[in-house]
Order: C-alpha cells, then structure tokens, then sequence
C-alpha cells in the first residue's frame, strides 16, 4: 500500500488500496506493526520515528491489490484521521490558549497531515503522527506570537524559580482530602491551573495524563529526551497539584465538611 | 516480601502511576504502597489529580470547524 500511497499524484484519484486497517492490511502487516506500537514502553521499538516506508515488501500488498475494493486516499484520510480533531482541538486549545487559535492550529495541522499522509506507515501509531504535526506546527506557527519569558530555559529552571512550593504540601491537612478537594474542583479551575504552568510541562502533563502516551512516545512528539520528559510531566505534575489545593483551600472546599484549617496551609504558602 | 520503602516508592511513584515502571519494579511499589497509609495518600492524589486534568481536558471540536477541514481536504485533492 506504501508503495501506491508513495506517489504524490496518487492524491488527486481514486486508487485500489487494500482495506487498510479494516480486515485485510490488519491481518496481514498491520497486526504486527501495531503490536509493536502499543507496547512501546520498553522504548526499544521506535514506532513514530519511521517516516521512510518506500521499501516495504510488495508481496502481500500486490495480492490484496487485486481483490480489495476501489479506495480514495480521501476518504481514508477522512475515515482515519478525522476522528481525532476532538483531541486535537482540545490539545490546540491547552496549546494556543484560545478557541479561534485553536481551531486554525487544528484546521493546519489536517492539511499537512493530509499532504504528509503518503509518509505515514499504514499499522504505526496515526495518533502519535498527527500529534508530532500538530506540535510542530504549534511551535513553527504559534508560539512565537505568544509571550513566554522562560521559553527555552525552562526545563533548567530550579523549581523555587518556578514558584513550586514544597511548603504548601506540608502544611496541608491530610492527602485524602486533598484529593477529596481536587476531585471536587470545577473544570474551569483545572484549565486555569494548566494554563498557569510553563508550556512544556502543560504539555507533557496533557499528552500522558489526557492522551495516554508512554514517555518515550512524548518524547518523540515533543522532540526531547526521555529524561526531559520526565522532568516536565513531574514538575508540571507537582505544580498543578499544589495550584489545585491551593485553590481548594481558598475556596474553602474540604472533606471534613467544616472550614479546615485554610490558615495553616494559607500562610505557609507565599 | 521486602518493602522497598518509602523512598523509593516516592521516587518512582510518577513513573509507577504513568505505567512506565518494569513490572518487578511495578510490583514492588505496588506491595509496599498496599502497606504504606502515607504512600496510599500519595498514590491516590496522583490518580485524582489525573482524572481531574481528564476530566478538564474534554473538548468537542466546533462543527464548522469540522466542516472547513472537510471542505478544505476536498479542495485539496481536487487541485491535486
């Protein structure tokens, strides 16, 4: 199928494909490609990294050819790709901080994901590809228009620098009703605090807490070493841990069901 | 049956809750946070916080939006 898909002119017609991750492809090369991605935690296989497919085997491909059905390139865009604009959006909208620049994010990133679409392996994470577009286009397009004074340095910033305050955790009363009081926080608080911590460590906290990618597969979209990875989402973590209790505590939401001690954790928290 | 101990179950516990542990090692936070109230509260608020950046995070893409890419995918291949 790589090998139809590989000619740019192939675009514009209708092609015989092979019922692409329906039945046969999957049955054939996909199961095991796939297979591969989905365990990828042991980070020896790389899947979103491939983009050269030119050199596939013909063999089965040429066989199932000549017996699937009649395939746009379009279509299978739309069937594949398109169901995940929900996604995309939401993570466009951490991204750009608005609904406006978050839909041209998403509108972008669908238009070279569909002028891409020839690179990418049938049976690879198609999740993990558009997710690399979408923050690289984030990145080429958006972020220069947006105002972060740490962007770049970040991730060698102390977290004292960062306003993370160890403190705060200390004075709280118990860890059940800290977490009773998050899960009891109001969406839009929960969007206030991400958008309030760096983006780098935003995103790494979206793209494994909300996607579900592994490290190594955030790694690759967000083109930086593992370690790196790490280091964002923990932080990022820690820091919308202590905004969301912080937040708790000053609205009075607790467990206990009486005003527990906002004094203690406020005072000890600037 | 040797508790790995606080330490290293606070150490790891990100990458625990995240799935990234190996599974020995997965097991061994696991063992120690069935035994540890501290490590339990630990553990839980990850998971809550979690849920709640999940629960925040749900979106529906505009349908006009949805409409434009439709449009502009078609124009696309047209001029192809």
């Amino acid at each position: 199928m790589s090998v139809l898909l590989d000619r740019p002119a192939v675009l514009g017609r209708t092609v015989r494909a092979p019922l692409l991750f329906s039945s046969q492809a999957a049955r054939t090369r996909g199961d095991v490609s796939l297979s591969a991605m989905t365990t990828s935690k042991d980070n020896s296989a790389k899947p979103v990294k491939s983009k050269a497919v030119a050199h596939e085997p013909v063999t089965e491909e040429s066989e199932a050819v000549s017996e699937a059905p009649v395939v746009d390139v379009r279509t299978l865009f739309e069937d594949q790709a398109i169901p995940f604009m929900d996604q995309l959006y939401a993570a466009g909208l951490r991204m750009t901080r608005n609904p406006s620049d978050a839909a041209d994010l998403v509108q972008e990133t669908f238009v070279k994901a569909f002028a891409a679409f020839a690179q990418f392996q049938q049976g690879t994470n198609l999740k993990a590809w558009l997710y690399r577009i979408l923050t690289n286009t984030f990145i080429n397009s958006y972020r220069k228009k947006q105002r972060d004074p740490y962007q770049g340095t970040i991730d060698e910033l102390e977290d004292w620098q960062l306003g993370g305050a160890e403190s705060v955790t200390q004075g709280r009363a118990t860890r059940s009703a800290e977490a009773e009081a998050i899960d009891h926080l109001p969406d839009s608080a929960v969007k206030d605090a991400l958008q309030a911590i760096p983006e780098d460590f935003r995103m790494a906290v979206y793209f494994a807490d909300v996607e579900g990618f592994s490290y190594q597969e955030i790694a690759d979209i967000m083109k930086t070493p593992v370690g790196t990875v790490m280091s964002r989402l923990h932080r990022g973590r820690r820091m919308l841990r202590d905004l969301l209790s912080e937040y708790a505590v000053e609205r009075g939401i607790n467990t206990s069901g009486t005003r527990a001690q906002p004094a203690t954790a406020g005072s000890k928290k600037k | 049956m040797t508790d790995c101990g606080c330490e290293k179950a606070k150490a790891e516990l990100e990458e625990y809750l995240h799935n990234e542990l190996a599974k020995a090692d997965a097991a061994d936070i696991a063992e120690h946070i069935a035994n540890c109230d501290d490590c339990t509260g630990d553990a839980h608020v990850g998971t809550v916080l979690t849920q709640a950046v999940q629960r925040a995070c749900r979106e529906t893409a505009p349908s006009d939006l949805r409409d434009q890419v439709l449009l502009t995918l078609r124009t696309l291949q047209s001029n192809h």
